[in-house]
């Protein structure tokens, strides 16, 4: 089955305002959540937030359009395409907020003026992102949303990835996009799944911490100038235990795992390490560890990105494969801050310090509200 | 690729002022295996199609599910914002579960017994191409068997809100809709189901030339390029306009093929979307 070149990346996140930065950033330690209050509630929720260092209001409606344009230029030209490559470009955007923050923004403006026509959801439009992207790169292929809640954008990279298999593009942009919105800290909060720091895998984990984040990936059938990672392959299944998370038997991660790695006729032991989903709370680090111990015999080294970053929802698959890419290509898997306490439970212990990184295949793990799991294959070339 | 179409399912409901939504539980509770609570009116009519579509039917483990939508789950989007910036509380846990597309495919897996691919995506106005074509990719590539694709689209009332939402006039007749296919990969026995793609216009309307026959109902996709769908207009001067209840929603289309898939018509249907810089796809509706 034929791969796919990551020809060219952009992040902003919380470690830095592009990709090389964050990814140094990242391999310096990062920097961690600040606090945050949740104002407007009866009782203003306060919790701790990995927020974009790009000075604004953070509910600015304008944030989007400020942000979006610099992640995907830059994934672009370090792509190196030319102007109709470029034009014809398909846009594949993943995201579970699109546009609710602007709605959030016109909707209460509106009720702070008392206006008579205030109306919620003012604006709907999942189209938004891709359409930001388009004017930014004056590219006019086709768009694709795709709205899986946490897997958004990493099935965003599989279906771009298979597009590019059968032959209907030589080239697509992937990508992620996830700014604060009130919806999501609120709900989140009302949950209950919220902690103060994120501990993956860990004997004392409390739960997630957010974050927000845009990333892109500039995906080829050609390989281009430069030494490239390639996404060579995945797969995606659902599970029906229950909306919020996996089973924990991990019977339904496990086979995801097992049909992405059939998918490239991978055996586990190919597989020289993890970048795990590991989003810290009680059942979905369980249903994660129960489906690593079902599909392999020893578990590769596992790393999980979360604490660098936060949660960043539907833009963490593109997010975190720049950040994990980003390392393997200085040779290196990241370590995972937070973790301290391994939890027998689990079995799961991820690095504690960063450790090189052979030649090879990487898994990556996503798990999402509305049992969608979505496992990404990544080849490190000799 | 040709793919075979086992089954259709078609529901198109105009909401008139002054109306209240038309009940469905009376229905789910006959098509549906277990009674779903605390379900918003999009998974409602997500469950209602899909269930219908695959009555009778019995479905793969390796069925994927593709949910395509302009708007999503609005409904459960404005009771989210009404609850935290009219009320000024944290929005109820189902109203913020239900704000994201992919919890009505979760139902429709849950429902049916599914536990294969689940994807909600939308193109706006052009979410059946969308689905379709996701769904077909994945059957080409041998990674779904069996695809049951549909498209929704729920109306909120007030409705003078839901049309501004829409970008709509204030006397537009809207209606809300649940329109499903399930295909299968492989086989030309029955009614097939057949999508190309073409980077060049003349070669999409050589196409259409050669394989249209007068019989044949031959549909322009709204989101289809302007300078383009003129053009087939004038070779074609019967499009279908696809007027059905005299009612509209923001992926017609989808009701156009649905309602001709299920209806048994005699004949076979032919939809032409896209656009110069991102493509041309035509779907042929066998008999």
């Amino acid at each position: 089955m034929r791969e796919a070149y990551i020809r060219g990346v952009g992040l902003s996140c919380a470690l830095g305002m592009d990709a090389e930065q964050c990814v140094s950033a990242m391999l310096r330690g990062g920097a961690g959540p600040t606090v945050l209050r949740l104002d407007g509630f009866a009782e203003p929720p306060m919790l701790q937030y990995y927020r974009i260092p790009d000075g604004a209001e953070l509910f600015d409606a304008r944030r989007f359009e400020n942000l979006l344009p610099p992640v995907v230029r830059a994934a672009v030209t370090q792509a190196g395409l030319t102007a109709d490559e470029i034009s014809a470009l398909p846009v594949f955007v993943g995201s579970s907020c699109f546009t609710v923050g602007l709605a959030e923004s016109g909707y209460r403006m509106a009720l702070a003026q008392r206006s008579p026509s205030a109306m919620p959801m003012p604006v709907c439009d999942y189209d938004y992102p891709a359409r930001l992207v388009q004017q930014a790169l004056g590219c006019e292929g086709e768009t694709w949303a795709y709205n899986t809640a946490c897997t958004a954008s990493a099935n965003a990279l599989l279906a771009a990835l298979r597009m590019l298999q059968i032959g209907a593009y030589r080239h697509a942009l992937v990508v992620g996009a996830e700014l604060a919105n009130r919806t999501t800290l609120a709900g989140f909060s009302g949950l209950q799944v919220l902690a103060d720091v994120a501990r993956p895998f860990d004997a004392e984990r409390k739960g997630l911490v957010l974050g927000e984040g845009i990333g892109a990936v500039l995906l080829s059938v050609e390989p281009g100038p430069a030494e490239a990672m390639r996404l060579i392959g995945g797969a995606c299944n659902c599970d029906t235990y229950s909306v919020p998370t996996a089973n924990p038997d991990g019977r339904s991660t496990a086979a995801a795992l097992r049909q992405a790695l059939a998918e490239v006729h991978l055996s586990p032991e190919e597989i020289r390490g993890i970048k795990a989903h590991g989003t810290s709370s009680t059942t979905g680090d369980q249903a994660e560890a129960a489906g690593m111990h079902q599909v392999f015999t020893t578990v590769p080294p596992v790393s999980v990105l979360k604490p660098y970053v936060g949660h960043t929802l539907g833009a963490c698959g593109v997010n975190e494969l720049v950040l994990y890419a980003g390392a393997l290509a200085r040779g290196l898997l990241p370590a995972t801050p937070g973790f301290e306490t391994p939890d027998p439970g689990l079995r799961i212990h991820p690095l504690r310090q960063s450790v090189s990184a052979p030649d090879g295949r990487y898994l990556l793990s996503h798990f999402g509200f509305g049992g969608s799991n979505t496992v990404l294959i990544l080849e490190k070339p000799a | 690729m040709t793919c075979r179409v086992l089954s259709a399912s078609h529901y198109l409901q105009p909401v008139r002022d002054g109306d209240a939504l038309p009940p469905l539980d009376q229905a789910l509770k006959q098509i549906c295996r277990e009674h779903f609570r605390r379900t918003d009116r999009f998974i409602k009519l997500a469950l209602l199609g899909s269930a219908r579509c695959a009555a009778g039917h019995g479905l793969k483990t390796d069925c994927g599910i593709y949910l395509g939508t302009g708007f999503g789950p609005v409904a459960s989007n404005v009771a989210a914002q009404e609850e935290m910036l009219r009320d000024a509380q944290l929005p109820k846990p189902f109203d913020f579960v239900n704000t994201l597309g992919v919890s009505a495919g979760f139902h429709v897996a849950k429902n049916l017994g599914l536990t294969s691919q689940n994807l909600c995506i939308s193109r706006r106005g052009a979410s059946l191409m969308a689905v379709l074509t996701a769904a077909f990719t994945d059957m080409e590539l041998g990674l779904v068997g069996q695809a049951l694709v549909g498209v929704v689209e729920e109306v909120t009332l007030p409705l003078d809100e839901h049309r501004l939402r829409r970008g709509l006039a204030a006397d537009t007749a809207v209606a809300e809709g649940s329109h499903w296919l399930l295909l299968e990969a492989g086989g030309d026995a029955g009614r097939t189901l057949h999508l190309q793609r073409f980077w060049e216009f003349p070669v999409l309307e050589a196409e259409l030339g050669s394989r249209r026959r007068a019989a044949d109902r031959l549909c322009l996709a709204r989101s289809m390029e302007e300078a383009a769908t003129g053009k087939l207009q004038r070779r074609f001067p019967d499009t279908y306009s696809g007027d059905l209840a005299g009612a509209f929603h923001d992926n017609l289309e989808a009701a156009w093929v649905a309602e001709f898939a299920a209806g048994g018509s005699p004949g076979s249907l032919f939809l032409a979307d896209g656009g110069h810089k991102r493509g041309f796809s035509l779907l042929h509706l066998g008999a």
